[in-house]
């Protein structure tokens, strides 16, 4: 095989990558904001079941949590997982995307949490004072500082996340890295894992940047 | 019809085990500026959130500007349905010692924020109040900048204008200079006194033993819970009757 076709091939695996690291961000943040609100619930069997929750998938490797997505519901309840689709795509995704999306959601919540309990009592008083109501509170004055406040952690879990990709390689997702190894083994060189390592890291570069500027935006008050 | 803006009938607020108010009685007239001191601890800060919704109280009775904010019928204070609530709370302003300004907003921003999502009025309209009370402050130069900005009295007195901005019909201040340099706390001094002189219904909890002489028309004096002493703001502090008054005053 030529590097044209082994990069070709490489692409392809890029856009599976690429395709697991959007869903995952775009269903764990909401979920992991959700979770926080969970977490910090003032009724003590709810914010137990969260932080529950956030410390087995915290606690847990996510390549297992993975596994048990993907076999658990034909191991548990002999569901035929094999004929779900959604659109484009196969159970074998959806559970790289559910069991990301539940994992990421865990660390995000706890990211979240740290942000929504800095802010100071008195940026409520004064919003509820001033007549705001609890949900002009919250997206209006709370949120967008949280967001200032949580942005560098985030962009860590951001860059960690396009690294994590690489774990669906155990349900033989065919996602870049899993493409590299079979290339690698197929041609007998260590090109496509350069090459692979090569994507990653512009990817990140790329995120990192972007995340940077967002950061840049973000930084005119202190 | 009595002139009342603001009236608190036997307010009781503990926390816990800690009685912090023990049957408070405050009336403030519409265009009456009240300032009042006591030493710390004495529920100065407690009264003023239970007057503006911040906190609870646990029996007693709130009216502002005609409006009933909590009631006790029985043996607790029952409190107004939240629309009511959101009524009461566009009546009121409240300075915090700390100005609790909201940092991501710009000084512009920080004030007509309510008036454009709360009171529903037009941005023009909102820039308007908003340019013509940051000119009353001296701040028109600084719609643009944001808090962190700005000096601690220029921040507390766009808090003020932020206070203000609802037009509202008493405006309670919590040690509005206690956070300040003490060559801060002038600028901010001054401008409470010339909403004094407009006549602005004004509840002001202060140390500033001088300015609520020259600028309050009544000083209550509070320790312990309750209100040890009341009156004209010159008497009660060239001539306390109470020995506690005399004490607290011997100090300033
Ligand atoms: N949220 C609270 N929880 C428990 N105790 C409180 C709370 N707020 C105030 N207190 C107590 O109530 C008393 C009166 O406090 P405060 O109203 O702040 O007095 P002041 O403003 O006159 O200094 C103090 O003993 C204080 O510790
Ligand atoms: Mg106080």
């Amino acid at each position: 095989m030529d590097i044209g076709a082994i990069l070709l091939q490489l692409l392809e695996g890029f856009l599976v990558t690429l395709g697991i690291f959007a869903f995952t961000l775009v269903f764990s943040i909401p979920l992991g904001l959700l979770v926080a609100k969970g977490r910090m619930a003032k009724n003590i069997i709810v914010s137990s079941i969260f932080r529950f929750y956030i410390s087995i998938l915290r606690g847990t490797p996510l390549m297992l949590q993975l596994l048990l997505v993907y076999f658990g519901p034909f191991y548990l309840f002999q569901i035929k997982t094999g004929d779900i689709h959604l659109g484009p795509f196969d159970y074998r995704f959806i559970a790289t995307i559910i069991g990301f999306s539940l994992n990421y959601a865990a660390y995000f919540a706890e990211i979240f949490r740290g942000g929504i309990q800095s802010m100071s009592k008195g940026q409520y008083e004064a919003a509820q004072v001033l007549g705001f109501t609890k949900s002009q509170t919250y997206f209006r004055i709370i949120l967008p500082q949280v967001i200032k406040t949580v942005l560098p952690s985030v962009s860590n879990e951001v860059i960690t996340l396009v690294k994590d990709t690489s774990l669906a390689q155990v349900l033989s997702v065919s996602e870049m890295f899993t493409e590299a190894k079979t290339l690698a083994s197929a041609n007998v060189s260590v090109i496509p894992y350069i090459a692979a390592g090569v994507f990653y890291y512009i990817m990140n570069g790329v995120i990192e940047m972007i995340m940077t500027r967002i950061e840049k935006s973000m930084s005119y008050y202190s | 019809m009595s002139d009342a803006i603001l009236e608190m009938r036997n307010i009781k607020k503990s926390f816990g085990d800690l009685e912090v108010l023990k049957g408070i009685d405050l009336e403030v007239d519409r265009g009456e500026v009240v300032a009042i001191i006591g030493p710390s601890g004495g529920g100065k800060s407690t009264l003023l959130r239970c007057a503006t919704t911040l906190e609870k109280i646990d029996s007693g009775k709130i009216v502002i500007a005609g409006d009933t904010l909590c009631d006790t019928p029985e043996e607790r204070a029952v409190y107004a349905d939240k629309k009511m609530l959101l009524e009461i709370r566009s009546k009121f302003g409240l300075v915090f010692q700390n100005f609790n300004l909201f940092p991501h907003f710009s000084v512009r921003r920080n004030i007509t924020e309510a008036l454009i999502h709360v009171h529903k009025k037009s941005r023009e309209e909102a820039d308007a109040i908003c340019d013509e009370l940051l000119a009353k402050m001296e701040l028109s130069d600084k719609a643009d900048y944001y808090p962190c900005n700005l000096s601690g009295g220029q921040q507390q007195r766009v808090s003020i204008a932020r206070a203000l901005a609802a037009n509202p019909d008493i405006i309670f201040f919590d040690e509005p200079t206690s956070a300040l340099d003490p060559e801060l706390t002038k600028g901010v001094l001054s401008v409470i006194k010339a909403l004094a002189q407009e006549n602005m219904t004004m509840v002001i909890v202060t140390h500033e033993m001088s300015f609520a002489r020259d600028v309050a028309d009544r000083i209550v004096f509070m320790d312990g819970g309750v209100i040890v002493e009341e009156g004209p703001a010159y008497d009660l502090v060239t001539n306390p009757r109470e020995e506690r008054t005399k004490e607290f005053l011997a100090g300033y």
